[in-house]
């Protein structure tokens, strides 16, 4: 470790160096714990920097940031990382370090149940419900491996869905559908192997212009079909489909 | 319900300062110090799970300081706006990255804010090398636009006694490497000094804000 490069700590946190310098910096860092320790707390100086410039952002950047966030991908954690910081942090037996370990995982496992039971129970607000599905649309349509496959020749109005794998949901587009019957609705079913589940009901806004995000999983390896059904919809398809999406197709 | 962060990391250390602790009274308030740091990590670890609540909800406590600072470096609002997108999907690309024993995650966020920032103005530099640094450096003291902002909170207020009591050189390299996005040797230029003055004058200069503000890392 030079002197020189132990001088570097304030450039570093300041973004003040070179790429060159900053990645043989980051190299003297691990081997230097000292200048890893000034480097958080320099760190942790400029961040106060920073935060005293606040502004608040335009208020549609959150949408724009959101959308975006939906259709990336987040990183794995970095495997093992958690259980040297435990080692290095207490001293223990191998029982009893194991211990925490399974805490932390039943405890993760705790969360995701609850967040689950939560959006079933309908804990969430109804706008946020709205909101959500808007982004899954916007995630569908804007998928990488999206795909659009138009409906069977000699149904009603001019229906596609589009679906991705990669989200595993489709959407429901339909341009021209005359509204249903009185007293009648449209329901949309995903037929598989194991026959039709309904995939939720359609309202038809002005000019018979419909996006839908169909209610559960898509892979992909189904048909898609629209029916005429009662009000509030039916459990099982009870009328031949006047529209039918092949997505194998 | 609770989310365990990752506390606990006690590496021993001993280093040499440079210069003795200075620590005025007000900076011991824990009040003084931004709240709220121990709720961003439990978000960060819920964004970490695809949490999109979470997520808004960070976005809600750190946007304005974020956009801010990036505002502060970047200068045009369009590129603020972009950088700032960047950031924060860059955060809920990499929340399972965080680790909290090397730093706080308002920390690690405002370095995340920073280092885009200053990405995008160098690229954008290098893209335009005439821009030399002489035409830079009629845009006026980047210093004088932070005092005239610092008036509002408290926080601005701290940070700017803070940086007053900086000698002139330490405060302008601080202010020119943070606030502006240049390199030591672009300091070096603008200031006439050697860069091996800028960066011991960088590190004196944050290691004094540092034990000013009382910062806990």
């Amino acid at each position: 470790m030079s002197a020189d490069l132990h001088t570097l700590t304030g450039a570093y946190a300041a973004h003040a160096l070179s790429d060159t310098e900053r990645l043989a910096f980051e190299r003297h860092l691990d081997a230097c714990p000292a200048c890893a320790q000034e480097v958080r707390e320099l760190e942790a100086t400029t961040a106060r920097l920073g935060a005293a410039a606040d502004s608040p952002p335009p208020p549609e950047l959150w949408d724009r940031i959101r959308a975006e966030a939906l259709v990336t991908r987040q990183l794995p954690p970095v495997v093992g990382r958690g259980e040297r910081r435990r080692r290095a942090g207490r001293r223990g037996t191998a029982a009893g370090r194991r211990v925490p370990l399974l805490l932390a995982a039943a405890a993760a496992l705790l969360v995701a149940v609850l967040s689950v039971t939560a959006l079933n129970l309908g804990l969430l607000g109804r706008a946020d419900r709205a909101d959500r599905t808007a982004d899954l649309v916007a995630a569908v349509l804007a998928a990488p491996d999206a795909r659009r496959v138009a409906a069977q020749p000699g149904g009603t109005g001019q229906a596609t869905v589009v679906v991705s794998r990669q989200r595993g949901r489709a959407v429901f587009v339909a341009d021209g559908l005359p509204p249903a019957p009185a007293d009648r609705t449209y329901e949309l079913w995903v037929v598989n192997r194991s026959g039709p589940r309904p995939a939720g009901l359609v309202e038809v806004a002005g000019e018979g212009r419909v996006t839908r995000l169909l209610d559960g999983p898509v892979t992909g390896n189904e048909q898609v079909a629209m029916t005429v059904e009662r009000q509030g919809g039916a459990a099982r398809p009870t009328s031949e489909p006047v529209v039918v999406v092949d997505l194998k197709a | 319900m609770t989310i365990g962060t990752e506390q606990g990391t006690s590496v021993a250390l001993t280093w040499t300062r440079r210069e003795p602790p200075h620590r005025p009274a007000q900076a011991q308030d824990p009040a003084a110090r931004p709240a709220g740091d121990d709720a961003l990590e439990r978000l960060l670890a819920l964004v970490a799970r695809g949490d999109e609540q979470a997520f808004a909800e960070l976005y809600q406590r750190v946007a304005a300081a974020v956009f801010g600072l990036v505002s502060k470096v970047v200068r045009n609002p369009a590129q603020s706006e972009e950088v700032t997108q960047e950031v924060f999907v860059e955060l809920w690309r990499t929340a399972a990255r965080f680790d909290p024993g090397r730093g706080t995650a308002r920390s690690w966020i405002m370095t995340c804010a920073h280092r885009r920032a200053v990405d995008r103005v160098r690229s954008a530099e290098r893209a335009a090398r005439r821009d030399d640094l002489a035409g830079r450096r009629d845009q006026g003291r980047p210093y004088d636009e932070v005092a005239e902002q610092v008036e509002t909170t408290l926080e601005r207020e701290r940070v700017r006694r803070s940086l007053d009591a900086l000698t002139d050189l330490q405060r302008e390299a601080v202010v020119l490497a943070y606030y502006g996005g240049h390199t030591h040797r672009e300091i070096a230029e603008l200031l006439g000094v050697p860069s091996g003055t800028v960066k011991t004058r960088l590190r004196d200069g944050l290691i004094r804000l540092r034990d000013h503000l009382g910062v806990d890392a």
